[in-house]
């Protein structure tokens, strides 16, 4: 890679060379998948086939202002309005086709996996239908218990196995195991990295800007089996380090004067505002339970390992490891505050926020603060109800350290 | 009152008063009762270890304790199952079994541990790759693990017999429904809609064996009635429940009769039947791969739609009623395919949005009349 | 001279006081955020205490509509002042609950008074002041009597939806229905009561609860909310000003630390 570019270039650049191949490759009649955001991409990869994600796109479109289009038109279809609005977004677009904010190509096929949620069984259900296209579906059962129980885990490694069955017989291709293993290692190094680059947000001052984390997440979602992606990450983990090394914190302009976390998805649409407000309030974004949902790390070869890894995401684990992973987290990069997004499009992360926001209030103390909002319907975010929440958190953030101060 | 409404009096008496009968039950039986949350449990393992399962789907609470852990929009038979636990009302359950079908499921699986301590949990889940392999071997290792959870509340073994024995009776309950309801058509005034609910939902809080006996009992009272003339609309109605009170008066005073359903709450729960060969378990296990046409259960076929076409044709019906319960997001989103699918096919549809607690039903009741008002 | 200001969605309030933390004046006006009713208020404040802008050292605006006026030092949210302003007149206070036009809010108070945590309602409007205006309206009485009618009900009315909007057309059609109109002003309370409940349930209500703002003064929410919460709550005395003094306390201590 070319030293005098930033990681956020190259980061940039890839992201949408990523759609334009994957449009040329639809064009050039290669096979496309659509797929779930942390789905085994090894399998898919090994078998070199373009995959585009929903979810990304979404959150693309959510961002570029142009969601409302395609819920409209889910709406139009019988879509509730309760629906997830990512589901709601992609299936709006399915049907259209067209999107000014960027375009992806029709998928031959889609995987799912079900370690984020439920809800993406029932969306993918509808794909393959409307389409008619064959669906592959890798079933993490949700964890209960606090480790992934061993009926799962072979429950799992079996469906790699019918899911490589699935893979052969719709790209008419044998499956290269060799291939398989070196894009496992792959995989597991760039996890790797992208943990490693995520927790260097923890230095003080931060190197981290703000939004930074779901900007460098399309990569790890896209390009997670790739040596670029790999590469990606591998830089940005130095040109962090550069900051660290130089003491410089977020912003030019001004100190980072809080620390905070992010706990859900972002509100795509007003993306701009949400920061805005952190920025003015001189709260920086440092980090949320994105980094630890994409450290899929396993050694290569070991697919008993690699079953564990996909159904070990936060979400698909129980509300004990969800408080205390966010209790770690909140020690780990000294926060001082705690952002909890009660997004309308995800009942799964929502309906554990309580009692995971008390659990953390008490063995941690940070102040924290809940709003709602949704990831890509713009209508269920009130910018004046979350300022108002947002400068309530500083204000109980600020006096928390002049308490600390003048105790000392 | 006659031999008939005598049964189906203390048949609705059962449904309406679910705490007191499931009590009574207890005490005939001498058996300690099980909570079964939705959608479907082992309920034989339960019977075969001498226990008592009791369906748990929500009810008319109102809801205060539940806004600790639960946003409004979350589904209402969940918030009033958690503020039914959180207030007691569970209490002289030996368990509750939670499987986790949705992700509202997960959440109140996670969340009954602080919010309902007092009420032990089996959490489960079910695979949604019910139908390979691999999905029958984990369900049959999920049925083992909840199987020695149930040994140790019941103190005693479950042999392979008891399983048998269990799974005996469950598939007569099932056949025996299976013909209740196809007889509801004939006897339309006596089995209205309410009625019919009421009856079906009695099952959920009386041992099977003694139920399966009642409904046979009335089934045979019934036939020496001459056939009721329906002049009324035939629908098929489909969704996670029919309730309220409010809700089925609506449709007893239009004389819309249920000639079929596809809820959760109901058909699902015993149209479809195990398999003769293979252990108990493997029995069980599937009779989940065979189940389909259910929101909750994966299938990339989206057989929902077809399911509802044919229950109409078998059953001449006029038109299919969906009472969707709101913030369902399985059923939800299975909506969109099977509508479109019975615009194709030509039936008509009614869609009402419902929650298990409206007091009023105001408007529910106005398109209820008028979609009578369209197909006369 | 210190000056807070609280701008509500529908009321304007405002107190001056001195650096003994004495109020020589305080005002309301029933208009809010963007409207004439902020200057009004300050108008007032000034007339009853005497004393012209010159005098005031250090001003808080504190309210929905805190962002626009730019006419004061400082801004501050509402909930950092109710919890300043309850503490300062009920010091004993752990539980503030102020339920204003757009937000219902239940703040928990350390032993000194400050913001230990806080929770509010979810976006929509249930459980606020803005429900009470619109049921208020349905049964086409003031606001400021809905608690009298209420107190004449004669029968228990549940209103189950907690969406304003919903809410509004079960109202109609209970009253077409026949239910009578202080029946449905008691359901109204009830309903709010249920709401702020339950989101009190969420970070527990530590004696002594202390309730501000407007809808305090509403016996009938007072007594809905300690029926649901089983806990005895205090009506501060001028509930609609705690936000005000909170504000003009801040704008006291501001100054002192600046001088």
């Amino acid at each position: 890679m070319d030293k005098n570019i930033s990681s956020k270039q190259i980061l940039n650049d890839m992201i949408s060379r990523h759609y334009k191949e994957a449009l040329e490759a639809k064009k050039s009649g290669e096979r496309v998948a659509w797929a779930t955001s942390i789905v085994p991409q090894e399998l898919l990869e090994t078998m070199d086939i373009k995959v585009v994600y929903p979810e990304n796109h979404a959150a693309v479109l959510g961002a570029r202002k142009d969601a409302p289009a395609f819920l409209r038109n889910a709406e139009n279809n019988g879509y509730s309005n309760d629906l997830c609005s990512y589901a709601r977004v992609n299936i709006g677009y399915a049907n259209l086709k067209e999107s000014a904010a960027g375009n992806i190509p029709m998928p031959d096929f889609i995987f799912c996996c079900n370690n984020i949620c439920n809800t993406v069984i029932k969306w993918y259900e509808n794909l393959a239908r409307e389409m008619r296209i064959p669906m592959i579906l890798i079933d993490t059962p949700f964890n209960h218990t606090f480790d992934v129980p061993g009926h799962s885990v072979k429950y799992i490694r079996e469906q790699f196995n019918h899911a490589i069955g699935q893979l052969e017989q719709i790209t008419g291709k044998k499956f290269d195991h060799d291939r398989f293993k070196e894009v496992m290692k792959i995989s597991a190094e760039t996890a790797r990295w992208w943990k490693k680059a995520t927790a260097l947000a923890a230095a003080q001052p931060s190197p981290f800007n703000g939004f930074d984390l779901f900007n460098y997440m399309a990569v790890i979602v896209c390009m997670r089996g790739k040596q670029e992606g790999l590469d990606l990450f591998k830089l940005w983990a130095e040109e962090l380090q550069g900051k660290i090394d130089r003491g410089e914190g977020p912003w030019k302009d001004q100190p980072e004067k809080y620390r905070v976390m992010w706990d859900g998805i972002a509100c795509w649409p007003h993306l701009a505002d949400t920061s805005k407000i952190l920025r003015k309030n001189g709260i920086n974004l440092i980090t949320s339970t994105y980094p630890d949902s994409w450290t899929i790390v396993y050694d290569s070869d070991d697919l008993d390992a690699m079953a564990r890894a996909y159904s070990s995401n936060y979400a698909n684990r129980n509300l004990a490891y969800g408080a205390g992973n966010i209790v770690q987290i909140v020690k780990d990069f000294s926060l001082d505050g705690i952002i909890y997004h009660s997004n309308r499009s995800c009942k799964l992360m929502d309906f554990r926020q309580y009692e995971v926001q008390r659990q953390v209030q008490e063995q941690t103390g940070v102040a924290s603060v809940i709003f709602d909002g949704d990831q890509t319907d713009p209508g269920a975010f009130s910018l004046a109800q979350y300022e108002t929440r947002i400068q309530a958190l500083m204000e109980m953030m600020e006096q928390r350290r002049n308490e600390r101060l003048s105790r000392r | 009152m006659n031999r008939i409404e005598k049964i189906i009096s203390a048949l609705e008496e059962t449904a309406n008063h679910p705490a007191k009968a499931v009590k009574a039950s207890m005490k005939e039986t001498g058996k300690k009762a099980v909570g079964c949350f939705p959608y479907y449990t082992p309920d034989e393992i339960i019977y075969a270890a001498g226990l008592l399962p009791v369906g748990l789907w929500g009810g008319q609470t109102d809801i205060k304790l539940a806004d600790k852990y639960l946003q409004s929009f979350c589904c209402s038979i969940m918030r009033i199952n958690v503020e039914q636990g959180m207030k007691g009302m569970y209490d002289f359950l030996s368990a509750v079994i939670i499987p986790a079908y949705c992700d509202t499921l997960k959440c109140i699986c996670d969340n009954w541990h602080v919010a309902v301590p007092q009420t032990y949990l089996i959490p489960m889940v079910y695979p949604q790759h019910r139908k390979i392999a691999a999905g029958v071997a984990y369900l049959i290792d999920e049925y083992k693990r909840v199987q020695k959870e149930l040994e140790t509340i019941a103190g005693k073994k479950i042999t392979e017999k008891d399983l048998e024995d269990s799974i005996a009776l469950y598939e007569d309950y099932r056949e025996t429904m299976r013909h209740f309801t196809a007889i509801v058509s004939r006897y339309s005034k006596t089995l209205n809609a309410k009625t019919r609910h009421l009856i079906i939902k009695a099952a959920y809080f009386m041992d099977k064996r003694l139920y399966a006996i009642k409904i046979k009992e009335l089934m045979e009272e019934l036939k020496r009635l001459p056939e009721e003339k329906l002049d009324g609309i035939k629908v098929v109605v489909t969704g996670i429940l029919a309730e309220t009170d409010a809700l089925l008066d609506a449709f007893v005073q239009n004389k819309i009769v249920f000639v079929a359903d596809d809820l959760a709450h109901e058909s699902r729960q015993f149209r479809t039947s195990v398999r003769s060969e293979g252990t108990a378990l493997e029995r069980l296990a599937y009779r989940i791969a065979d189940h389909d046409g259910c929101s909750l259960l994966y299938d990339e076929e989206k057989k929902h739609g077809q399911l509802l076409i044919d229950l109409v044709r078998e059953n001449h019906a006029d038109g299919v009623v969906v009472c969707m319960m709101k913030f369902c997001n399985p059923e939800e989103f299975d909506y969109p395919i099977y509508k479109k699918e019975l615009e194709v096919a030509g039936i008509p549809m009614l869609y009402l949005e419902i929650e298990q607690k409206m007091d009023s039903a105001e408007q529910i009741r106005t398109r209820i009349q008028s979609f009578a008002e369209m197909i006369k | 001279m210190f000056l807070g200001i609280d701008i509500g969605s529908s009321s304007s309030k405002a107190v001056i006081i001195n650096a003994q933390l004495k109020i020589l004046g305080k005002a309301v006006f029933n208009t809010g955020a963007g409207t004439q009713g902020p200057e009004k208020a300050v108008g007032a404040a000034f007339r009853e205490a005497g004393i012209s802008g010159e005098k005031i050292k250090f001003s808080v605006v504190t309210g929905y509509g805190r962002m626009t006026y730019d006419k004061a030092d400082k801004q501050i949210t509402e909930i950092t002042c109710h919890a300043r302003g309850a503490a300062h007149m009920i010091p004993s206070a752990r539980t503030v609950i102020d339920i204003g036009g757009q937000d219902a809010k239940v703040i928990r108070l350390d032993k000194d008074g400050k913001v230990e945590n806080f929770v509010m309602n979810e976006k929509c409007a249930a459980g606020t002041g803005r429900f009470l205006e619109v049921m208020a309206r349905i049964l086409d009485c003031s606001i400021g009597n809905l608690s009298s009618l209420s107190e004449n009900a004669s029968e228990e009315i549940i209103i189950s939806n907690t969406c304003t909007v919903f809410a509004e057309s079960e109202v109609i059609s209970q009253l077409s229905s026949g239910a009578k109109r202080e029946n449905v002003a008691q359901g109204a309370h009830k309903a709010v009561a249920k709401r702020v409940a339950g989101l009190g349930s969420r970070i527990g209500l530590a004696p002594d609860v202390v309730m501000t703002g407007g809808v305090a003064l509403n016996k009938g929410v007072v007594a809905a909310l300690e029926k649901e919460t089983g806990q005895k709550i205090t009506v501060v005395e001028n509930p609609q000003i705690i936000g005000a003094i909170g504000a003009a306390l801040y704008a006291w201590e501001t100054a002192s630390k600046l001088s």
